[in-house]
């Protein structure tokens, strides 16, 4: 194998630039897959994935290419397309030495362009910027290398023409593959040291863990140490997806594959550990990475279909470890609710990780859920009975500790790239000061498009501040946002009372001069979604027992059918007798009955 | 507009008639129990109003002729069931449509096969439903020849604009001339219909109505708010937006300015929507409501005989066409049940002034349904400490927020008989 040149890398862009069709056609050039099977996209697997155009779990595929009379071994690494993911982009490009950088030459450089280019850049990888689809009318590569040099530094003419759809352009990106991105570094040690990029779980094998080797070589049948887990398996398997998979007895320094070895969850793995020989086993670990942090929480409960069937909790439990086997960054408890029963608390990546979740959750799991709004975590400085402070995590906002306690709330702060037309920059900056959003810098693409830079809390994005965008900017603006830090703020717990009760499924976290307006906008949605009853329903909301906004559902006054007569009878009967069976479907607090719609209202943020 | 409009009605063909269920009533009642009370339907319509409900097809005078034939069969089979008749009231459709000649033929054969002697003395009540674009004094003076003592006129509003909402197409003005012509013709006793919470209708406008309908001096209104009853055409415009439905704070102000205007009139409210001088209540109706036995003739016609209760079909070309020795093929029947009969007489009985008389309502409970008074007494417990009901000369009787919680007193006290 040492005259087999390697090159590991990934591709990335932003959503619908034409990612998957390029990795496709790449492996087309390379007479990997055939012309039939290019036609689907061979790195994403799940439907669910196919229908939103998204990848969500990394693979990787080992084609061979010659190049100049040179046998390469091209290691196409998937990273996901969206911004949930970075932590699975980074690990995925931690694997790699160089990137390809896929820009759409009709629509340019996008935000996530920008934030993906920016990983890149921190990992130290060489980039080859591609401008693709210039098989369209609308293409201008000539001014998208530009906004490629102004956005991020890259040169103009470093930028390479191609059309994934035609083909046009493939092989000079096959050249600059072989020739621009480097080998994989030497090796600095005799032992092994091999990085786990990502793992999957297979009905059939159990775990498959896709490893990167850096140092040593790793052989079937030898028994390996996860350094970090501290745990020991032996090797049943080693392969590669080239595409379909190929045994192999060993992989060695450079090389990317597959392993398996008899682990039954992906409990027992984590990503970003180094495996090592366990009879010769490394001083150190490779630099991995952090665990991932889930960021945005929600409740799922198991709901009332319209047919008055409530799902089992055990259902939603067995549906709930069923995802978990695939998908190893969302985490999920039992949690019980006065109002909603027993459900799970869940943490996600992201935004749209949560709506995934909820969307496999229904489709695989045959559940339908009702979904608490989503809260962002906290983390939450306090003194203690001993007088001491400590920092703790707060993912609901029924579960912050006493308001006396609490000395600061600090909560996750995204840096947020927007690209945005230069007609719309006023109304973007006035979006995000609305959001507590900083203004951080501004950056000339094109005579057209500026890229905006802001600090904004992910609570006020995690609500619909992409679709405002879309909307104020005429689907035009895109955006992307990393997490950068916790900031403490002026932020407060605010209780909703009904009947002076507090519901604590529907309290909420909110900035001290946004908390009026946000009680008050959740109460007017709760006075249309709550019945009116036999009494007057005050409905409150508060921070620390002082009212800041509140509502009367009025008692009801007419309830009376005016036409009895004699034909009337039987049919009215009927409807007071269904009548009566109807209210006791609802959820009871007190003596008020709240439909499950109720506990959506928090959803909306819309007016 | 010359089809027949059976857009609402259930495909479902007849099977059954009621010839037999009337034979199975008539043995379990005494020669003098039978029914004192008779609902006829005349079905035609010049134009389908969409609020209504009730069955009706628009005007083809070349069926009424037969209509009319078959309709004096259906009365002369059901005949020799009734006790002298104390009410007949003709509904519709729009009966006045129907021609002069034929209201002769009718009216000869219902004093063929009745006993009509408690309606000729003037204490029994014969009314007819009457739309003011149709009223003339030759068929009043037909009307009266039969023994009509009464017509209740559908005004339901004096206001273009409402009118024309409820796809009503009469002049207002029509409204006094018909009850003009009812008292020259000698029709002695008149009614109003009016209809309030009409989408855009304001509190100001209502009040207007209901002066005007005051103004007319008649012995009876009846003031609905409009529902919206399912497979109408009014639902279904709602269902699309084409209008607001009126408020429920609105509608509740209404109905109080109604009855509060309209005692102060001296027409007291005796059942949640009818107002009349002390004893011109509507007889007919009152026998429903306390669920008296009555026979039923006509399309889609509903009758209560000895705890049976059925329906005609609502299609003219069955009703036409089926005829089991003069009776009518139905398409519902429930036979009687003691625990339903007990639900049914809180239901309506609720509903009136006059109450539920605790004592025999309790014992009757009890007998079918044991445990029974202790339910009801519990539930009127609850109702009477929230201030829906009052307890009056040992009945249960409704307060006027009562009134306006009407179904929900009446569903829960009827839940002590599920």
């Amino acid at each position: 194998m040492t005259d087999v040149q390697i090159r590991n890398f990934s591709i990335i862009a932003h959503i619908d630039h034409g990612k998957s069709t390029l990795a496709d056609r790449l492996l087309q050039a390379t007479h990997a897959v055939s012309d039939r099977e290019a036609k689907a996209q061979l790195l994403d697997s799940m439907d669910l994935e196919r229908e939103r155009g998204i990848t969500i779990k990394a693979s990787s595929v080992t084609v061979p290419h010659v190049h100049k009379g040179q046998q390469y071994m091209l290691n196409f690494i998937d990273t996901p397309g969206h911004v949930d993911f970075s932590y699975e982009v980074s690990r995925a490009l931690k694997a790699c030495e160089g990137a390809i950088l896929v820009v759409d030459a009709s629509q340019g450089v996008e935000a996530q362009t920008v934030v993906n280019a920016y990983l890149a850049i921190e990992q130290d990888l060489e980039i080859i910027p591609v401008l693709n689809k210039i098989d369209l009318p609308a293409a201008r590569p000539d001014e998208i290398a530009m906004e490629v040099e102004q956005a991020l530094g890259l040169p103009a003419e470093d930028c390479i023409s191609v059309s994934a759809k035609t083909g046009q352009g493939i092989p000079e990106l096959l050249d600059a593959i072989c020739e621009r991105l480097p080998s994989p570094r030497k090796p600095v040690t005799d032992k092994t040291r091999a990085l786990i990029f990502d793992a999957i779980y297979d009905d059939y094998r159990g775990v498959i863990i896709y490893i990167r080797v850096f140092d040593g070589v790793l052989r079937v049948g030898e028994k390996i140490h996860m350094m970090g887990l501290g745990r020991t398996f032996q090797i049943t398997e080693l392969g590669k997806y080239m595409p379909k998979p190929v045994k192999v007895k060993e992989l060695g320094p450079g090389e990317t594959g597959y392993l398996v070895a008899a682990i039954k969850t992906l409990g027992d793995v984590r990503v970003g550990d180094t495996i090592t020989r366990d009879l010769d086993p490394a001083d150190e670990a490779l630099e991995g990475y952090a665990p991932p942090n889930q960021m945005v929480f929600c409740d799922f409960y198991p709901a009332t279909s319209d047919d008055g069937k409530t799902p089992d909790f055990e259902e939603m439990r067995d549906a709930m470890d069923r995802l978990a086997l695939n998908d190893a960054s969302y985490t999920y408890q039992a949690v019980h609710s006065e109002a909603l029963g027993f459900g799970f608390r869940c943490g996600f990546l992201g935004l749209l990780h949560m709506d995934i979740i909820q969307e496999r959750l229904e489709r695989e799991g045959k559940l339908s859920v009702v979904q608490t709004a989503p809260t962002v975590s906290y983390k939450v400085l306090r003194r203690t009975k001993g007088g001491e402070t400590e920092l703790i995590e707060v993912h609901n906002p029924g579960d912050l500790p006493d308001p006396s306690t609490i000395l600061e709330i600090r909560e996750p702060i995204c840096r947020v790239e927007v690209m945005t037309p230069v007609d719309k920059i006023g109304e973007v900056m006035k979006l995000s000061l609305e959001r507590r959003g900083t203004y951080k810098s501004q950056t000339h693409i094109s005579e057209t498009r500026q890229l905006l830079t802001f600090e904004i809390p992910l609570a006020e994005l995690i609500y619909d501040f992409y679709d405002k965008l879309k909307g104020l900017t005429s689907g035009y603006g895109t955006m992307d946002y990393e997490i950068s830090g916790y900031h403490a703020d002026n932020l407060v717990k605010v209780d909703i009372l009904i009947t002076g009760e507090p519901v604590e499924a529907l309290a909420l976290i909110a900035h001290k001069d946004r908390a009026a307006a946000r009680g008050k906008l959740l109460l007017g949605r709760l006075r249309k979604v709550i019945d009116r009853h036999n009494f007057e329903i005050p409905l409150q909301a508060a921070i620390g027992g002082k009212i800041i906004a509140r509502e009367t559902i009025k008692a009801f006054r007419k309830d009376v059918t005016a036409k009895c007569y004699g034909g009337d009878v039987s049919r009215k009967r009927k409807l007071l007798d269904k009548q009566k069976k109807g209210k006791e479907k609802m959820k009871s607090i007190g003596s008020v009955n709240i439909p499950q719609k109720a506990f959506m209202a928090v959803l909306d943020s819309g007016e | 507009m010359t089809n027949d409009i059976a857009i609402s009605l259930p495909e479902q063909r007849p099977r059954q008639t009621a010839r037999r269920l009337l034979a199975d009533a008539g043995e379990s009642l005494a020669p003098a129990q039978g029914p004192r009370s008779l609902y006829i339907h005349l079905p035609f319509c010049a134009h389908k109003c969409h609020y209504c409900d009730f069955y009706s097809i628009v005007d083809r005078q070349d069926r009424q002729l037969a209509f009319t034939q078959r309709l004096q069969r259906e009365l002369l089979a059901q005949a020799p069931l009734a006790a002298p008749l104390e009410s007949i009231f003709v509904g519709g459709g729009t009966p006045t449509l129907l021609a002069p000649a034929l209201w002769t033929d009718l009216l000869t054969t219902l004093d063929r096969a009745f006993d009509l002697s408690p309606i000729r003395s003037g204490q029994g009540e014969f009314s007819v439903e009457c739309n003011p674009e149709t009223a003339t004094p030759e068929l009043f003076d037909v009307l009266v020849a039969g023994g009509v003592n009464r017509i209740s006129i559908g005004a339901q509003s004096f206001n273009t604009n409402h009118l024309h909402t409820l796809e009503r197409r009469h002049d207002p003005a029509n409204v006094a001339r018909s009850v003009e012509l009812a008292r020259g013709a000698g029709i002695g006793r008149q009614s109003v219909d009016l209809i309030f919470a009409v989408p855009g209708q304001s509190l100001e406008e209502w009040t207007g109505d209901l002066e005007r309908a005051i103004g007319l001096g008649t012995e009876h209104l009846s003031c609905y708010a409009l529902t919206y009853e399912p497979n109408t055409a009014m639902t279904a415009r709602l269902e699309r937006d084409e209008f607001i439905r009126a408020d429920e704070d609105l509608e509740a102000d209404m109905y109080e300015l109604t009855v509060e205007r309209l005692r102060a009139q001296g027409l007291d409210r005796y059942e949640v929507s009818n107002y009349a001088r002390p004893g011109r209540e509507c007889a007919h109706n009152m026998a429903y409501w306390r669920q008296h036995d009555w026979l039923a003739a006509g399309p889609s016609a509903s009758g209560h005989v000895a705890g049976h209760r059925w329906k005609n079909t609502p299609r003219l070309d069955d009703y036409l066409s089926i005829d089991d020795e003069g009776f009518a093929p139905i398409i519902e029947h429930e036979p009687p049940d003691g625990r339903r009969a007990m639900r049914e007489r809180i239901m309506t009985g609720i509903r009136l002034r006059e109450g539920l008389e605790i004592d025999v309502v309790c014992a009757a409970a009890e007998r079918v349904a044991p445990g029974a008074r202790r339910r009801l007494e519990t539930s009127a417990a609850w109702h009477k400490e929230v201030g829906l009901l009052i307890e009056r000369d040992r009945r249960w009787v409704l307060t006027d927020a009562g009134f306006l919680m009407g179904d929900r007193v009446a569903s829960d006290l009827m839940d002590a008989l599920a």
